[in-house]
């Protein structure tokens, strides 16, 4: 709700906007920021017990995979391409994940700690391989993006399928867990040490890969050509960057970001099992909505995971105001389409 | 000032739902009591006994001219909701025993991969025209495949449905798991066992439209006012079959009612487990109650545990396996309409209840003394 | 392939060059894929190649069918569509919403959903010219918006009991053929000369190539746009109408998904994805390869998980060999 009255006082003639307003609107990343803030204040004024720290934790922690798998999604989108396979590719992940961890044939001198680890990483590793393949088809032979990847799309789902008989995973050892929602045990925080440990680690690896991966799109020469690439792939080509180079490179870390989420997704639970929902669109919405722009060149992870957050936000407001379930779809797309307009009447404002 | 005109009509277009918010913001609706307008039968409190049922005629469809196929070899296709799921892997094994069983009997499993209406009744089409003697199904939606098992049955194919029904006209029978009001007594039983009879609880259900489900809220909705009066009905949320939509729907509710919430009822084999992970994380085990559908596997964790005291289901493997014993037994001609029973292999005799279904029988509780006997 | 040519080229060069004319197009390569895949499942079942199974494959991709056109449409002007699947929803939802809980005849209630489909196609259109929102961000949000008016509205129940003649439509036959198979030719028809004959079409090209240089050259490109929108959601709704005729009832989540079978359809028809070229004739065997092979899988004996997995790789397949039949001509 709160956005929408954003949207209204945006709309007035530019010099009624105070310098202070300029300044919060200045970038999606701080409009989103001040919308997700106050919406959690709203939902907390109406219902206290939305500011009580568990669900505070849980409304940070719940999309955090998504958050995750939303930072890959921005290097594809941002060099003007899409990948609508990352849904399929992250339960297909999972599994994965949870087979490893579960599978009875190791040599029996490999200790359980280098198990867990396989199953933790080698995902990652699988998921940049099939980053690599569909990079490989976008670059080198040329099929658009969304072709490659809604052929992957179906590929996965039907493989996975195959593979797995609808079996569910159980039985995965203690250290396995790595990202279920509980205070965290045996790390030490040299300050603040309570507030950390009620942070969960899903929060923490969000947290900690949005920042690496900012500044590595902000600074490094790949992440900034990646932008090029995206904004003008002629002229990127011309100054001496290679295109193909630069989005096999963005779908590889797509694939390591998926890789990622997968494991964390995987590590929460106590049972794997395949459910497919459509979290691919989750992901681009999370991505669109976090100001990335679908024609390439601009928007950054920061944006993409404030948006995955305040997505959750949503879904769970709503039942906090009790709002009639039958609506929650309709009030999110409605929220969805606001911050987008927002996104866009700014530029177009800024642009003029 | 034509632009301002057409950007008022999308705006108010847009804005007009938010309108209406105050409305839908009802403390009736949020409860959501499963209602779809059938009407409820909830049976009666504690342990008195069912009352007998007026006997129904038989209202299932009947094929036309079938071949006479009486002790010869059937081929059969299963068409569940969908594949790559726990519950209907374990209506196939079962399905697979009693083939192995009869000898004289081919069944193969074949479904879309996602719940989807218009996908179902294309796998049924293709499979007439591949040519079948009989067709097994559990619909996605009663009405909307009754249309196509009508084409199956014109053209002499053998049709049994068991999971979830269609119109009567569209099967012959149909092998009921257990019935909706059962369903809904050992749910509510098992919570007022284990928080007792003031216990409040919420309810994480896949959607309001899936058929199933639907009934089971209505009848709980009944049983509950009937048998229950003091519980507290707190709200009902959707969760899609989705293991991590369902584990954040149960998150929410322990997070929304906190010391107030007794007990979360999860309605689908996803929900439930979701249910127990969450209030597992939560360090919430004994203060809130998980009770819900679920298939053993996926709950031994946490009935191991003891985080959850009972799981209600009936066993998917044998309602697979009765729906095939029930096919042959059509095809050979032992079970006509108007029969009160049906044999059928290691589950004995299957009684005939509301016209032309075969009741499997009364809902099965695991609990932590028999969970880690099954594997499905 | 390659034997069939050269046995081509050697009896009779204005044949081969008539089939290398065939080739340079995409529909040409495409419709020999068909052609090879169809025989290959016709040697598999002798259930497949049955004019009986044809036409009920007619039938059953019929909604998809009246979908993928307006998509071709708006995939040339380099736009998308994502909300189509939500505005079935909503359609069929208003038809029965408006027939059974607001009273109106029935006939009035089949309007009121395809005037409902048309109103949220112009208000994707709207949203796309005049905020100048991409369109993939806008469908994306209307999307979830649709389906969420449809949920809203049906309150989670479904409107069954039409009188007989409601189900003509989606269920019975004339002269034989499925009724709705009628309406998805002409709308075939209908739309290819629309796109390849008039002025709108060439337009509709004008804008995919270089949408500033068409605005210059005078053509009104936002009526346009908010035009394919509109006749995208409209048929949407006369997708839902199908639909509910063909299923007799209607829920909220009908059409879930059908979106990226329709994008499949236009972009295995050869249409590129960032506009400028495609051709109705190229997403109708787009569509009739998807559904032939589902089918054939199918009555061959192929289960669901698998036939997704050979749909999958025949779509990134068919349109490498497109691009790599096409380089090679060209560089001819």
């Amino acid at each position: 709700m709160a956005s929408v009255t954003q949207t209204v006082s945006m709309r007035r003639p530019r010099s009624q906007v105070s310098s202070v307003l300029r300044t919060i609107f200045g970038s999606q990343e701080s409009v989103l920021l001040v919308v997700l803030v106050l919406l959690i204040a709203y939902v907390g004024h109406s219902n206290s017990g939305f500011l009580a720290t568990r669900n505070m934790v849980n409304v940070f922690a719940g999309y955090a995979y998504i958050a995750i798998a939303a930072l890959g999604m921005t290097m594809v989108i941002v060099t003007g391409n899409i990948d609508i396979s990352v849904g399929s590719l992250m339960v297909t992940l999972s599994m994965l994940s949870g087979a490893l961890v579960t599978y009875k044939g190791y040599p029996s001198w490999l200790p359980l700690d280098a198990i867990i680890g396989i199953s933790w990483l080698l995902p990652i590793v699988i998921g940049a391989l099939i980053g690599a393949i569909i990079g490989f088809f976008v670059t080198y032979l040329r099929i658009p993006a969304i072709v490659v990847t809604l052929g992957f799309l179906s590929i996965l789902k039907g493989v996975l399928i195959m593979v797995s008989q609808g079996e569910r995973i159980t039985g995965m050892p203690t250290g396995y867990a790595l990202a279920q929602r509980r205070p965290l045990q045996g790390l030490d925080f040299p300050i603040f040490e309570d507030f950390f440990r009620m942070l969960t680690m899903p929060v923490f690896f969000m947290v900690f890969l949005m920042i690496v991966v900012a500044l590595w799109m902000r600074y490094s020469p790949t992440g900034r050509a990646m932008y090029a690439v995206g904004g003008n792939a002629e002229a990127a080509r011309l100054s001496g960057i290679s295109e193909h180079r630069i989005v096999m490179t963005a779908f590889i870390l797509n694939g390591v970001f998926v890789g990622i989420a997968a494991v964390l997704n995987a590590t929460q639970f106590s049972v794997i099992q395949v459910t497919l929902p459509p979290i691919e669109l989750q992901i681009i919405t999370a991505t669109v909505v976090g100001g990335v722009s679908i024609l390439g060149g601009t928007g950054t992870v920061v944006g993409a995971v404030l948006a995955a957050i305040l997505l959750n936000t949503i879904t769970k407001a709503l039942v906090f105001l009790d709002i009639s379930p039958f609506w929650t779809r309709a009030i999110q797309g409605l929220m969805i389409l606001v911050t987008v307009l927002a996104d866009l009447i700014r530029r177009q404002r800024q642009a003029e | 000032m034509r632009k301002f005109v057409v950007l008022t009509l999308v705006l108010s277009f847009i804005l007009a739902p938010l309108a209406a918010l105050p409305a839908v913001a009802q403390e009736e609706e949020k409860r959501w009591d499963g209602a779809d307008d059938l009407p409820v039968n909830p049976l009666p409190c504690g342990d008195e006994p069912a009352p007998e049922p007026e006997p129904k005629e038989y209202d299932g469809g009947q094929p036309v001219n079938p071949p006479d196929l009486a002790g010869k070899e059937i081929t059969l296709v299963d068409v569940p909701k969908l594949i790559g799921i726990g519950y209907f892997a374990a209506t196939t094994k079962g399905q697979q025993e009693a083939a192995e069983e009869l000898g004289n009997v081919k069944v193969t499993t074949d479904a879309p991969t996602e719940a989807n209406i218009d996908e179902q009744i294309t796998f049924i089409d293709n499979y007439i025209t591949r040519g079948v003697d009989g067709i097994l199904f559990a619909a996605n939606d009663p009405v909307a495949i009754t249309p196509v098992l009508k084409k199956a049955l014109e053209q002499g194919i053998r049709v049994v449905g068991y999971d979830a029904n269609s119109l009567p006209e569209g099967r012959e029978w149909f092998v009921n798991q257990a019935e909706f009001n059962g369903i809904a007594k050992a749910l509510l039983d098992s919570l007022a066992a284990e928080k007792g009879e003031d216990a409040k609880f919420g309810i994480v259900t896949s959607t309001f439209t899936t058929p199933n489900q639907a009934r089971w809220i209505a009848e709980m909705w009944a049983y509950a006012k009937e048998c229950h009066p003091d519980m507290v009905w707190l709200e009902t949320l959707e969760a899609q079959e989705d293991y991590n939509l369902s584990f954040e729907q149960a998150n929410t509710l322990i997070d929304k009612y906190g010391d107030e919430l007794d007990g979360l009822f999860g309605m689908t084999s996803v929900a439930t487990p979701a249910a127990a992970d969450a209030v597992t994380q939560a360090g919430l085990c004994g203060e809130v109650a998980v009770v819900g559908l679920a298939t053993p596997n996926a709950m031994k964790p946490f009935v191991n545990s003891g985080c959850v005291k009972s799981v209600v289901l009936w066993n998917p493997v044998d309602l697979g396996y009765a729906a095939v014993y029930v096919m042959r037994q059509v095809v050979d001609g032992n079970f006509k309409p108007g029969d009160t029973e049906v044999e059928a292999g290691r589950l004995g005799k299957l009684k005939v209840v509301n016209g032309s279904e075969v009741l499997l029988g009364p809902p099965f509780i695991y609990t932590a003394e028999n969970i880690n006997d099954f594997d499905f | 392939m390659a034997t069939r040519e050269t046995s081509l080229k050697k009896s009779s060069p204005a044949l081969f060059q008539q089939v290398q004319g065939v080739l340079r197009t995409q529909e040409g390569v495409l419709l020999i894929i068909t052609i090879i895949s169809v025989l290959i499942l016709a040697t598999q079942t002798d259930k497949f190649l049955t004019v009986k199974n044809l036409l009920n494959q007619g039938r059953l991709m019929t909604e998809i069918g009246l979908i993928a056109l307006p998509m071709t449409f708006i995939i040339i002007t380099g736009g998308i569509d994502l909300s189509v699947g939500s505005i079935v929803g909503l359609s069929a939802i208003m038809l029965g919403y408006s027939w059974h809980n607001l009273g109106f005849p029935l006939e009035v209630a089949i309007a009121i959903a395809l005037g409902i489909g048309a109103l949220a196609g112009a208000i994707n259109g709207l949203i796309i010219t005049r905020f100048r929102v991409p369109p993939l961000i806008a469908t994306l949000a209307t999307l979830a918006f649709y389906r969420g008016l449809a949920e809203g509205i049906a309150q989670a129940r479904s409107v069954t009991g039409y009188p007989a003649w409601f189900f003509d439509l989606g269920q019975r036959e004339t002269l034989g053929i499925p009724n709705q198979l009628y309406f998805l030719v002409i709308g075939i028809v209908i739309s290819a000369i629309l796109l390849s004959r008039t002025t709108f079409g060439r337009s509709l090209y004008a804008i995919g190539n270089n949408e500033l240089a068409a605005r210059f050259s005078g053509i009104p490109v936002n009526r346009n746009k908010v035009l394919i929108y509109a006749f995208s959601g409209f048929m949407s709704g006369f997708a839902g109408y199908v639909l509910v005729s063909r299923v007799s009832t209607t829920r909220s989540d009908m059409g879930s998904g059908w979106e990226l079978d329709a994008i499949a359809a236009v972009v295995l028809g050869g249409t590129s994805i960032t506009g400028g070229t495609g051709s109705i004739l190229g997403t109708t065997i787009g569509l009739v390869l998807i559904q032939l092979l589902k089918n054939g899988l199918a009555l061959s004996g192929v289960t669901g998980d698998a036939t997704i997995v050979v749909i999958g790789s025949v779509l990134i397949l068919s349109t490498l060999i497109n691009i790599v039949v096409q380089r090679r001509l060209r560089g001819v």
